[in-house]
């Protein structure tokens, strides 16, 4: 149990590279917080520094109001699961097991029977014996959570502990890091570029890019209020279509010409862009796949917010359709019901829950109305 | 015709590789046999001083310059008991074990903890470090015999197994040998020792020395052998006789009549008695003189 909070933290290399840049963030007790972001962003570098295992270049660390920037990561008392594992090739799984609380001088007795407890728990009992190498990647996976689970420490922290797994088990030890958190109330800091383990697991997310946290927030907030269109375009898959478009004043209503269509915006976003003044000047439209529509009840009830195209590719997928269209060198990608008749070749015209559009400056990319 | 003609084919497929695994297997054991050919006489080769030493030791005074007899007439094996009972190189087989020993557990331990700060910890001026220890490597020993002399004398520690232990504690050999052997040792076993709440010192026993045994052990052996044939610098600094490791004492005691009195085949004696812990050793640990990290580390590659 632990509340961990990140003052202004940089991570500065010698070469004058920053890996994080300002990173400040709480988390609190018994919160699942993701780190989420392509490759490079410093999702990791922050975990690390978090663990003791990278110094930080600037700004604070407090656990608990503690100040832990000068702490060995051995007297940090968080429990760590790599992407390798990192399993000790030397001792069997028991002793892997319980090597933290041997080093800690837990009596034998009961390092046994936590040991026997944490087993139990991941469904290992009948490995204890075994040597790492003779393992599957999958119960590696799970010795190593194990090793972390056995200690109760203030925080776990994960750093892609699933990306070496294949998708089946990927889907139950994601459910099962689930349970976990709810079963052992420790603060989880999980780090991962899988947007899905980001949005199923996290309780808060932190969306990083180039060293920068772009936006903390729950899943659903990040999905339907994306901050800017990074964090926009990478929730969500597929990814959200950014159309760019100019926005004028026809009739004395504000909309947005696009090269699939002008859309109307409803009143409350055009009154938006027209106050911060956008009028004149060119936004991104942003709308999800799936809040694009192709049949006729919706396209007769979105008139005013219908873009028309081309179907370049069509997949089904059993339960959806997803209908890769491009028209005017503008892309647009849609995920409608499997019944459509759509097919490739065919024009379509595609209806905008206007509702769930989100309008971002052309420039800044920041979201300027949702 | 036509499935005569696939039969045919078959055979003829089934047949060519039958004629090429032969000829494959014919070429091998030559090479097999030349192999066999000099390996056999490089051993000869190594093994034919020793095989001398050991005939010389069983012979007579006078048989062992008489180069027409290659074998003792009557071998005298009264040569061994003489020099084990009635010479002192028991004793210094002893002083030498002693001193073999403490240096070179000395050695392990300080060898261990430079080379784990070089390769695991991070702080300035540790590639410096590493090229200055290096660096020390191409100096020539003699070239330290009279400083470290001095700095013994200074000390006191002239005539003493101290001096003698603590002016080798640290064998930059060693560092270099678990240097590369560390640096297989995957870094996130170490951070995830850390985390698990292993100082440094931890780390290093229970983490990374059980996964670079075999190469502590080569370091061991190699250095044990270094200290127990070491000549020079004991006979530097030491004088006294009762402190004389095995190299010292027997030139001490079976070449002191000079060229013409020396007794040969006592010396051969001798020096056949000192190679005795070494043999015993090698037939030990030999499989661990073939050195190197294996098996699984314990990461997924």
């Amino acid at each position: 149990m632990a509340e961990i909070e990140l003052k202004h933290v940089s991570k500065i290399y010698e070469g004058g590279a920053a890996a994080v840049r300002d990173f400040s963030l709480d988390i609190h007790d018994r919160e699942f917080v993701i780190f989420v972001g392509p490759s490079g962003c410093g999702k990791s570098t922050t975990l690390r520094m978090i663990a003791g295992l990278e110094d930080i270049t600037e700004g604070e660390l407090y656990v608990d109001g503690e100040y832990m920037n000068d702490v060995e990561s051995c007297d940090r008392d968080m429990a760590m699961v790599f992407q390798n594992y990192a399993l000790y090739p030397h001792m069997t799984v028991y002793e892997n097991i319980a090597y933290s609380m041997k080093l800690k001088k837990v009596p034998k007795e009961e390092r046994r029977k936590k040991v026997l407890e944490t087993a139990k728990l991941l469904g290992i009992e009948e490995l204890l014996d075994r040597k790492p190498k003779e393992l599957s990647g999958g119960q590696k996976q799970r010795v190593a959570m194990g090793r972390a689970i056995v200690r109760r420490p203030k925080a776990f922290l994960m750093d892609e502990p699933l990306s070496n797994l294949d998708a089946k088990l990927r889907n139950q030890m994601r459910t099962e890091i689930r349970n976990l958190h709810k079963n052992l109330d420790t603060t989880f800091i999980y780090v991962t570029h899988d947007q899905t383990e980001a949005m199923t697991l996290g309780t808060k997310i932190v969306v990083m890019k180039d060293g920068v946290m772009q936006q903390v927030d729950t899943p659903s907030q990040l999905y339907d209020y994306p901050v800017n269109m990074f964090v926009a375009g990478f929730i969500g898959t597929p990814q959200m279509n950014f159309l760019e478009a100019d926005c004028i004043i026809n009739d004395g209503e504000v909309k947005l010409a696009t090269r699939l269509g002008i859309i109307v915006p409803d009143k409350g976003k055009g009154d938006m862009l027209l106050r911060k003044g956008y009028t004149g000047k060119k936004v991104v439209v942003g709308i999800r796949p799936e809040d694009l529509y192709d049949d006729e009840t919706m396209l007769s009830r979105f008139p005013d917010a219908t873009v028309h195209t081309k179907v370049e590719v069509y997949e089904m997928l059993g339960d959806k359709c997803c209908l890769y269209c491009e028209k005017n060198s503008e892309k647009l990608t849609a995920s409608v019901k499997s019944d459509t008749k759509a097919r490739r070749g065919d024009e379509i015209a595609f209806a905008m829950d206007l509702s769930k559009m989100h309008i971002f400056d052309k420039d800044t990319q920041m979201a300027i109305v949702h | 015709m036509d499935s005569q003609r696939t039969l045919n084919l078959k055979t003829e497929v089934s047949a060519r590789p039958a004629v090429h695994r032969k000829k494959k297997k014919a070429s091998s054991t030559a090479a097999e046999w030349v192999k066999k050919i000099v390996l056999l006489m490089a051993s000869a080769v190594t093994a034919f001083p020793f095989l001398w030493m050991i005939l010389s030791a069983l012979k007579t005074k006078e048989e062992i310059m008489d180069v027409s007899a290659f074998f003792p007439q009557n071998p005298q094996w009264q040569n061994f008991t003489e020099v084990i009972f009635q010479s002192p190189i028991v004793r210094y087989i002893g002083n030498s074990l002693y001193v073999s020993v403490i240096t070179v557990a000395i050695q392990l331990v300080t060898g261990a903890m430079i080379t784990y700060a070089i390769v695991f910890m991070h702080f300035r001026g540790r590639k410096a470090l590493f090229a200055i220890i290096m660096g020390t490597y191409m100096l020539p020993t003699a070239a330290t015999y009279i400083p470290s002399y001095i700095i013994l004398a200074n000390m006191n520690l002239l005539n003493t197994y101290t001096g003698l232990i603590i002016s080798s504690a640290v064998s930059i050999f060693g560092i270099f040998l678990l240097r590369q052997a560390f640096m297989q040792v995957p870094t996130g076993l170490i951070e995830a020792a850390r985390i698990d709440g292993a100082g440094h010192w931890k780390t290093l026993w229970k983490i990374v020395m059980p996964m670079t045994k075999s190469s502590f052990i080569t370091f061991g052996l190699m250095s044990f052998i270094t200290c127990y044939n070491n000549y020079m610098w004991p006979s530097l600094i030491t004088d006294d006789t009762r402190l004389s490791l095995v190299s010292q004492g027997l030139r001490q005691f079976f070449i002191e009549g000079g060229a013409y009195g020396t007794n040969w085949s006592l010396v051969m004696a001798g020096s056949a008695v000192i190679v005795i812990p070494l043999l015993v050793l090698f037939a030990f640990t030999q499989k661990w003189f073939i050195n190197g990290i294996g098996g699984d580390t314990g990461m997924k590659g």
